[in-house]
C-alpha cells in the first residue's frame, strides 16, 4: 500500500473497514509525509470544534392538537399491542378449528418421587441465575461505552493541549526574537553615544 | 456514543401514537443541533430559529412516513435541509454571501476569538455545498451513507464535496508552517 493507494481523509473520519483500516496503520507507521498529513487533518478538525455552538435563542416545544392527534383506530393499529391482539385472535380461531378433531393424549403417570417444591426450587434458581447475567453484561456493555467516550475526551484534550504547546513555543520564539533585536538596537545605540563623546 | 436510557426509536414510536411529551423530548435532544446546523447555512439568528422551528413541525406531521424509527436524526436533518435551501433559495444568490475574510498569518497562537474569525473565515471560503458537507461530517458526526441519504446524493459526490472543502480548511487552518519542528 503506497500514499496514493489509501484513503487518508476516510480513514481520519472513522470510516474505513477494519481489515483496510490496519493496512492504512501500517502504511502510516512507515510514511512521515502521511503522518503529517494526518497531523494537519486533526489540527483542521480541532479548530473546527473549538469554536463553540449557539444556544437556541427561544425553546422549541409542542402542545398537544386535537388536528394533529390519530384517530383512535389509527392509534390502535399504531401500537403494539395490536400484535398481540392479532395474535390472540389468530390463536382461539386455530383452536376452535381444531376442536372437532381434538382428541386428549393419554395423560403420563406421575411421577412417585418428583418433589414439587424441588422443581420449582430449580426454576428459581435458574431464573436469578438469568437475571444476573443479563445484568452483568449489561453492567458491562454500559462501561466498555464509558471507557470509550472517555478515552476519546482524554485524546481530544491531549490534541488541544499539543497545539497550544506548540503556538506557545512560536510565540516565546517570537518575543525572544524581539527582545534580541531590541537588545542590539540599545547596545548599537551605547556604541553610538560612546564615539560622539 | 453517549449512553441514553431511552432512544430515539422508542421515544419517535410514542410520538407516532401521540404522545406529545415523547415528541418533545425528542426536539429537546435535537434543537440545538439542528439550530446550529441551520443557522451556519443560512447565517441569521432570527432565520435560522424560524426555520428549526418549522423544521421540527413538519417531522411532527410527518412522523408517520418514516420508514425507519431508528433513523430519526438524518430524516429531520433531510427535513432542516430542505427548510433552509429553500430559504437560501429564495432570498439570496449563493455570490452574496462568500465574504473572503483571510485567517491571522500561520506561524503564531492564535487567541480564542482569533481562532473563531479564522474558522469563520474559512469556512466562508467554501461554497455554501461543501460548508454543509462539513457541517454533517464534522460538527453532526454523521457517516457518509447517512449524509448522502440528507443530501440526497450519492455516497461518492458527498466524499467528493467533503474531501475538497476539507483540503481548502486544511490549507487555512492548519498550513504546513505550523508544524512542530521535530
Amino acid at each position: 500500500m503506497n500514499c496514493t493507494s489509501i484513503d487518508l481523509k476516510e480513514y481520519f473520519f472513522g470510516e474505513t473497514a477494519a481489515g483496510e483500516r490496519r493496512l492504512v496503520e501500517e502504511h502510516l507507521h512507515a510514511c512521515a509525509v502521511c503522518r503529517d498529513e494526518l497531523e494537519r487533518l486533526r489540527q483542521t478538525k480541532a479548530a473546527l470544534l473549538s469554536v463553540r455552538e449557539e444556544e437556541v435563542p427561544r425553546r422549541i416545544a409542542f402542545v398537544s392538537d386535537k388536528v394533529f392527534e390519530p384517530r383512535w383506530y389509527q392509534r390502535f393499529w399504531r401500537s403494539t399491542p395490536r400484535l398481540g391482539f392479532a395474535s390472540a385472535a389468530l390463536l382461539a380461531l386455530a383452536i376452535f378449528a381444531h376442536a372437532p378433531w381434538f382428541q386428549p393424549a393419554p395423560q403420563p403417570p406421575r411421577q412417585a418421587g418428583a418433589d414439587p417444591s424441588a422443581v420449582e426450587a430449580r426454576i428459581r434458581q435458574e431464573v436469578a441465575g438469568r437475571i444476573d447475567a443479563a445484568v452483568r453484561q449489561a453492567l458491562a456493555e454500559s462501561e466498555t461505552r464509558q471507557q470509550q467516550k472517555t478515552a476519546e475526551l482524554v485524546r481530544a484534550a491531549e490534541q488541544r493541549l499539543a497545539i497550544e504547546h506548540r503556538a506557545d513555543l512560536l510565540a516565546v520564539q517570537e518575543n525572544f526574537d524581539v527582545l534580541r533585536k531590541r537588545m542590539s538596537v540599545l547596545y548599537t545605540a551605547s556604541a553610538d553615544l560612546g564615539a560622539r563623546q | 456514543m453517549i449512553f441514553r436510557e431511552v432512544e430515539d426509536r422508542d421515544l419517535v414510536v410514542k410520538a407516532r401514537r401521540g404522545d406529545v411529551d415523547a415528541y418533545n423530548l425528542l426536539v429537546s435532544r435535537w434543537e440545538r443541533r439542528v439550530f446550529n446546523y441551520i443557522l451556519r447555512l443560512v447565517g441569521d439568528r432570527e432565520d435560522a430559529m424560524d426555520l428549526s422551528q418549522e423544521a421540527f413541525l413538519k417531522a411532527y406531521q410527518n412522523l408517520g412516513k418514516l420508514d425507519d424509527a431508528g433513523r430519526f436524526a438524518p430524516w429531520l436533518f433531510r427535513i432542516a435541509h430542505n427548510e433552509a435551501f429553500s430559504l437560501l433559495r429564495r432570498n439570496r444568490p449563493e455570490s452574496e454571501e462568500l465574504v473572503d475574510q483571510a485567517p491571522p498569518a500561520p506561524g503564531r497562537r492564535m487567541l480564542p476569538v482569533e481562532t473563531s474569525l479564522a474558522v469563520a473565515g474559512a469556512l466562508n471560503r467554501l461554497s455554501r455545498e461543501q460548508r454543509e458537507a462539513v457541517e454533517l461530517k464534522v460538527y453532526q458526526g454523521f457517516k457518509f451513507e447517512e449524509m448522502a441519504a440528507i443530501l440526497d446524493l450519492p455516497v461518492s459526490t458527498v466524499k467528493s464535496r467533503l474531501y475538497t472543502a476539507i483540503e481548502i480548511l486544511k490549507d487555512a487552518l492548519a498550513p504546513v508552517g505550523i508544524r512542530e519542528k521535530s
